[in-house]
């Protein structure tokens, strides 16, 4: 009992209330000098750029997925849609369309795909849980029928550049994650788009009974993924070189995982942009510091699974803690 | 009724870090009574009942119960040992039948041969309703029964544990008038066979008609505790707002204006049908009626929020077309749902941000929508202050805000849609009386200041203390229309029932 008390003022003091706020980062904090203790070469400048690199791409897709989650849906599709505009984008560039209308024809073929999860949503009133199940599978075949399974190689080196060039040497993936975030943020906090899309995730009834078009707002919505996949699409196609026909696939869980470890909740209502890019930094951490210490590819699959559910774990248990808070004060 | 006393607590102080949630409250229940507890939101209720169960230990203060005294671990813990508490939410599986329900955790009870046997659980069940004198089926399943059903479920099952004290949380909140007959019937019968009940009530009405005794609570204090039959309602209501409310309906003299709004043959196959009415500037229309004859309903449709079949609908004379919520806000409508838990709040955004929803577009930019905070500021401060709503900051979370002071964010959320037609659903349901009273006076300032107000509400007292005039709905249509001078609660109530009622 005196324990349990002693753990509770804890909480309540500036430091602990900080933490409860941002526990991506302190996760992130206990995982990075972990790290650093068993490898050495971890905290070297080349190793932590070469982070930041590996992250970009999953930034950008958590970013969008920021606002799918906080306006309450969820989209298993982004992952194989990643890999069909991949490969939209590689054939308009091998088939030497200029660079930046090549790039706008993936951009405009991901917001458009995106739209039809909620088009579909829309239509058929069903949850976009089944719609985007069904999507992404579509999106995977369509992308091996497109491609005959042969990737997109050959791509024109200015576009490469993209995603693996620096400018005042920092990757120039690096520059396009900040402004895809600041972006996300800018639209979550301060735009009306953004207030709509958090009321929807709170109670989409209450919303539309506040006037709100909710379908409309859903197209919205996904378009906004859409973008976020596409450009994500973009950057790691042109870090990679080439367009994979399995590109992305299964990045939709990593990036559900980032967002939630950010503090952004599963049922929606609140965003934390910060946050999201803290739990994309944990995922990449665990990562990066597995393959540093060598482990086995198949073992570092489920090292991450259990890390992904314990840093989950954490957040779950610091939300209760801080309900528990709220409670008492209010009593 | 005996004095003997199966339950004392006293001196009870509960402290949560910051606040003193009860400070030195008692309470004391005697063998077969029915005792009402009493106080606004946050006066202290829900916190004692959790002390009783063991949810909170108390910091002070002593429970005795049958003589001993008692401090219990958890609700099942005070179970085992006769007192069972029936919240105000139901707690019951729907898939599963009446019986399953009721010896749910305890099916070793209804066991034959160490196997688990539904002859054996229909059987005690069967006595048990038996004996309570309760018409249910035990194979019935839960979600096919009405609310009342399903109160008189947790009843059977409250008493199958052999419940020396019951605990009911407002539990005729959700209930339509003969369906609180029939819970009073059998919580009666129940106080026959010794059985003592606390019973937690907003209802003024309530308490008079089935408790024996009243005890007031107020700010974590208590206040005192009287016989029912002593006292009348006013000085009731006096204890538990520690202030005089000298007119429980502030209803000021409006003038009445043009016709603002007209609804002209509204049909919905199977819901209502040849539904016409008008409301003028600063009327206010009550909307009497039992709970499922169709008054929410027409409202619905008329905000827009539900599609109908055929109808038309005037504001100031022109013809509108509303197919959704927002067209309807367009048009000068707005509507205060029911549900305000389901519809209303908007339980992960703030106080300010739930405010200003309804008419979000106003604080931003064209274009892009940039939301001009100073704007957003200044119109929640300015619905804060008319609501009189009690919050911590603009950021606190709606979800953390009394009944009461949520329904006064809400009504600023559709004052500030600057409504020609405001309609409210059931404003001042499960509120306390203090706050009830400040809405009541908000509502007819509202009628003074020109704008219109449809009200619909299953109290009779608030329609009749609140309404220019009174529509009664049944069977989705409106039965009966008188205005303030004529109305009385016999005629309401003998059109709500129709031509059964004026018959019998």
């Amino acid at each position: 009992m005196a324990k349990n008390q002693e753990k509770k003022s804890f909480f309540e003091s500036p430091v602990g209330s900080f933490l409860l706020q941002n526990k991506a980062l302190a996760i992130l904090v206990v995982f990075m000098i972990s790290v650093a203790c068993i490898s050495p070469i971890f905290l070297t400048p080349s190793n932590l750029l070469n982070l930041i690199r590996q992250i970009a791409y999953s930034a950008i897709l958590g970013a969008g997925y920021t606002m799918i989650l906080s306006s309450g849906h969820i989209d298993l599709s982004i992952g194989c849609e990643v890999g069909l505009v991949g490969v939209i984008m590689g054939k308009a560039l091998v088939a030497d369309l200029p660079i930046p209308v090549a790039i706008l024809i993936g951009l405009v073929s991901a917001v458009l795909l995106s739209s039809l999860n909620a088009v579909l949503i829309n239509l058929l009133d069903l949850p976009p849980f089944i719609i985007t199940l069904a999507t992404m599978n579509v999106f995977k075949g369509a992308c091996y029928i497109y491609t005959k399974m042969v990737p997109v190689s050959n791509l024109p080196a200015a576009f490469n550049a993209i995603g693996q060039d620096y400018t005042f040497g920092i990757p120039n993936q690096v520059y396009i994650m900040v402004f895809m975030m600041l972006v996300i943020a800018f639209i979550l906090y301060k735009t009306k788009f953004g207030r709509y899309s958090l009321a929807i995730g709170g109670n989409a009834e209450a919303a539309r009974l506040s006037g709100i078009n909710v379908k409309m707002m859903r197209i919205g919505i996904y378009a906004l993924m859409g973008l976020y996949v596409g450009v994500a699409a973009m950057t790691l196609t042109a870090r990679s070189a080439s367009a994979q026909v399995s590109a992305g696939q299964n990045t939709e869980m990593d990036a559900i995982a980032a967002v939630v470890m950010g503090g952004t909740p599963m049922s929606g209502g609140s965003a934390n942009v910060v946050g999201t890019f803290f739990g994309c930094l944990i995922v990449g951490v665990i990562n990066n510091g597995l393959n540093l210490m060598g482990v086995d590819s198949n073992w570092q699959l489920v090292a991450k699974g259990l890390m992904i559910l314990f840093a989950i774990s954490l957040d779950v248990i610091s939300t209760n803690v801080t309900r528990n808070m709220s409670k008492k004060k209010m009593a | 009724m005996s004095q003997e006393v199966i339950l004392k607590m006293e001196g009870i102080t509960k402290l949560f870090p910051g606040v003193k949630a009860l400070d030195k409250v008692d309470l004391e229940l005697r063998k077969g009574e029915i005792l009402a507890v009493i106080g606004e939101n946050g006066a202290g209720k829900s916190t004692l009942m959790k002390v009783l169960l063991g949810i909170h230990p108390a910091d002070e203060g002593t429970i005795v119960y049958k003589g001993e005294k008692v401090q219990f671990s958890s609700p099942l813990d005070a179970l085992n040992k006769g007192i069972a508490m029936i919240h105000q939410e139901i707690s019951l599986i729907p898939t599963m039948d009446v019986a399953e329900n009721i010896w749910l955790g305890r099916e070793k009870e209804t066991m034959r041969h160490g196997m688990i046997s539904k002859k054996g659980r229909y059987e005690k069940t069967d006595e048990f309703l038996k004996q309570m004198d309760i018409d249910l089926d035990p194979k019935a399943l839960v979600r096919t029964l009405s609310v009342a059903k399903m109160q008189m479920v947790e009843l059977v099952r409250a008493a199958s544990y052999n419940a020396d004290v019951i605990i009911m949380d407002e539990p005729t909140s959700a209930l339509a008038n003969e369906e609180i007959e029939i819970l009073y019937r059998v919580v009666r019968d129940l106080k026959k066979q010794g059985v003592s009940i606390i019973f937690i009530s907003h209802k003024l009405e309530e308490i008079f008609e089935i408790c024996d005794r009243v005890s007031v609570y107020r700010d974590g204090h208590y206040i005192s505790t009287n016989d029912v039959k002593d006292i009348t309602q006013a000085q009731l209501v006096n204890m538990i707002v520690g202030r005089s409310i000298t007119n429980q309906f502030p209803k000021m003299e409006a003038n009445i204006g043009d016709v603002v709004l007209e609804v002209r043959d509204f049909n919905s196959a199977g819901v209502f049908k040849n539904v016409n009415f008008q409301v003028r500037k600063g009327e206010i229309l009550g909307i009497s009626g039992l709970v499922g004859a169709g008054r929410t309903e027409i409202m619905r449709a008329l905000f827009g929020a539900d599609p109908k079949d055929s109808g038309h609908v005037y504001v100031d004379g022109q013809e509108v077309k509303i197919h959704s919520p927002k067209d309807a806000i367009t048009c000068g409508i707005s509507m205060l749902t029911e549900d305000r838990m389901r519809t209303g709040s908007i339980y992960a955004l703030s106080v300010k941000q739930n405010t200003t929803i309804a008419n979000f577009r106003e604080y931003c930019s064209k274009g892009i929508g940039v939301i001009h905070s100073k704007k957003e500021n200044k119109a929640f401060e300015e619905q804060r202050g008319k609501m009189e709503v009690k919050c911590a900051s603009e950021k606190q979370l709606i979800s953390e805000l009394s009944g009461g002071n949520q329904q006064k964010v809400l009504i600023g959320r559709w004052l500030l849609t600057r409504p020609k037609v405001l309609i409210i659903d059931e404003p001042t349901r499960g509120i306390d009386v203090g706050s009830k009273s400040e809405i009541h006076k908000a509502i007819s300032q509202l009628a003074c200041e020109g704008m219109a107000v449809i009200m619909i509400s299953s109290e009779l007292p608030e329609i009749l203390g609140m309404s220019d005039r009174i529509l009664v709905v049944r069977h989705g249509e409106i039965v009966f229309e008188c205005d303030r001078k004529e109305a009385t609660q016999e005629n309401l109530i003998t059109h709500a029932f129709g031509a059964e009622a004026e018959s019998a």
